[in-house]
């Protein structure tokens, strides 16, 4: 192949892609679409159910306040910190609750993993930024709420290339 | 009085004509490594990389942890290549503490495997093209990329940095519907990157600057000890999927990419071509899989090797990649070594470069498949 054709070649394939449509997502008027609600961990199997590693969100009636989580965290992050929580559950004679630092969590899910009584899992909310360092620290009472995130556009594939619709 | 000044502080005599200029170590230049380049006008005299900023003493933190929560830190040298840094160190740990895998978690992990690579390539597609004044050789592989990203989040939960092996399998199963989604978008993944070819790899401009420079020689490719896309562009068919077949790869249909000339362009090549075996790989392992079955053996808590060492070694997205572990029936394990394919061809980078004009250097250090962080663990 001589230099002409491979140049006009070359500008050619670029060319074609002025009547593609656009690949880009529209971040934030367009939000991307997850599956499932987030990762969960089904302790009786051993095996993960499938989702976003997002935040976490805890069940204040199933935690048993046994710091396996926090101990799982030791060795990664260490963003997990056992503290009081007000109200006393009847699993939970203790009331200690996870704290989690999410200026620290690397969002690997191990604590979702060693957590063997189905109270801490992950959600698809990923939006978490702050203006102050004591804005990332979600206290127990805010691991409670379910987030909400709205998921509007997945990759979808036509005859005009890909695009997020 | 004897005045000897330790080395380094001592002067040196410097030839006039010689000057010489640090490409680096600021991120936009070179990565995070620095190469001190002599030059003679406009050819290279000498060079000396001179990798070791971003150390992050990861061998010796494997020391502290037990062999789950080495997990999420073990591949932070090369986020984009997460699952297949972890990988010789899962099969490794597998073989200390006697795990059989299950046969549907083998498929999963060369799946992940496989789109990972595909992702690494893509990255570095990127940087090579932008290095070398090719713009849209950066975003469209950027963006590309984007489509087994998708894939990878669907599958791990996580867009980089999965931490998604574990010994004894995969933490979670595949989401319902994946194997058609995997598939339309890998399918046109492959579409795309065949595209690639007339806008990169047949343009006359990209020819013209990275044909016969930097020329590897087969021989100097094997003394040297280069890996990976280097070694496989200089003609010497070595890949560890074929030669050494961890998990299912022995019964997966594909073939090594071997090019004959050793110089920047072969090398720039391979990965691209790698990428298009990688499509064939995912398709054929989806096609194989058993459609369902266990992923994960339930491990002990707080799992104990014997006294015993183990090395295993993957075929990496830069070429072989090792792990030594020794244990001494802890559940830590006494030593973690990696043996990166990174460092192992930035070896080649002096010789490579001797005698090239200065306007070459990027296109043949980017041609190494060469990743800073990782080399300096």
């Amino acid at each position: 192949m001589n230099t002409a054709t491979g140049i006009i070649k070359a500008l050619n394939s670029g060319i074609k892609h002025l009547a593609i449509k656009r690949f880009t997502l529209r971040y934030p008027e367009e939000k991307l679409k997850f599956v499932g609600d987030g990762y969960q961990f089904d302790p009786s199997t051993g095996v993960g159910i499938a989702g976003y590693k997002g935040r976490h969100m805890l069940f204040h009636d199933h935690c048993t306040g046994c710091q396996l989580c926090s101990i799982a965290c030791e060795g990664v992050a260490e963003a997990i910190a056992m503290v009081k929580v007000p109200n006393e559950w009847k699993q939970n004679k203790k009331a200690i609750m996870p704290q989690i630092d999410y200026g620290k969590c690397v969002f690997c899910g191990l604590c979702v993993d060693a957590c063997p009584f189905y109270a801490l899992y992950m959600t698809n909310d990923y939006e978490l930024s702050s203006f102050s360092k004591e804005g990332l620290i979600y206290t127990p009472a805010q691991l409670q709420v379910k987030p909400f995130v709205s998921q509007d556009s997945e990759i979808k594939i036509t005859s005009r290339g890909a695009t997020h619709g | 009085m004897n005045t000897e000044l330790p080395p380094g502080l001592a002067l040196q005599k410097v030839d006039e004509r010689i000057m010489t200029l640090n490409v680096g170590p600021q991120h936009p230049g070179s990565g995070h490594m620095r190469i001190i380049v002599q030059i003679d006008g406009d050819f290279i005299v000498a060079c000396d990389p001179d990798p070791g900023y971003v150390h992050r003493g990861e061998e010796k933190m494997a020391e502290y942890r037990n062999y789950i929560t080495n997990i999420p830190h073990l591949e932070r040298p090369v986020i984009h290549d997460s699952c297949n840094i972890l990988y010789p160190y899962v099969l490794g740990v597998e073989e200390l503490l006697g795990i059989e895998v299950p046969e549907r978690a083998k498929y999963i992990r060369v799946i992940a495997a496989e789109l990972n690579r595909c992702v690494y390539t893509m990255y570095w597609l990127a940087i090579y093209g932008i290095f070398l004044g090719h713009s849209t050789m950066f975003m469209w592989p950027a963006g590309d990329r984007e489509l087994l990203i998708d894939l990878l989040e669907k599958m791990t939960g996580a867009r980089v940095t999965h931490a998604h092996f574990v010994p004894g399998g995969v933490r979670n199963d595949l989401p319902p519907n994946f194997e058609d989604v995997c598939l339309r978008q890998v399918n046109y993944f492959e579409k795309r990157i065949k595209e690639y070819a007339a806008i990169f790899y047949d343009n006359p401009i990209l020819i013209a600057r990275t044909a016969n420079t930097g020329v590897l020689s087969r021989e100097d490719a094997i003394r040297l000890g280069t890996t990976g896309s280097v070694l496989r562009a200089s003609g010497v068919d070595y890949d560890i999927r074929k030669k050494e077949p961890y998990d299912v790869y022995e019964e997966l249909d594909f073939q090594t990419n071997v090019l004959k000339e050793g110089d920047s362009y072969a090398r720039s090549k391979i990965p691209w071509l790698d990428m298009l075996e990688s499509c064939r790989i995912i398709r054929h392992a989806l096609q194989k899989m058993p459609k369902s079955g266990s992923v994960r053996v339930k491990l002990k808590p707080n799992p104990k090797g014997g006294d015993a060492s183990v090395y295993k070694r993957v075929e990496s997205g830069r070429g072989s990649l090792g792990c030594y572990i020794v244990s001494d029936k802890k559940p830590e394990p006494y030593r973690v070594k990696l043996s990166v394919p990174s460092f192992r061809n930035l070896i080649a980078l002096p010789y490579l470069l001797k005698g090239e004009k200065l306007g070459n250097m990027p296109s043949v250090y980017w041609s190494l498949n060469y990743w800073p962080v990782e080399a300096d663990r």
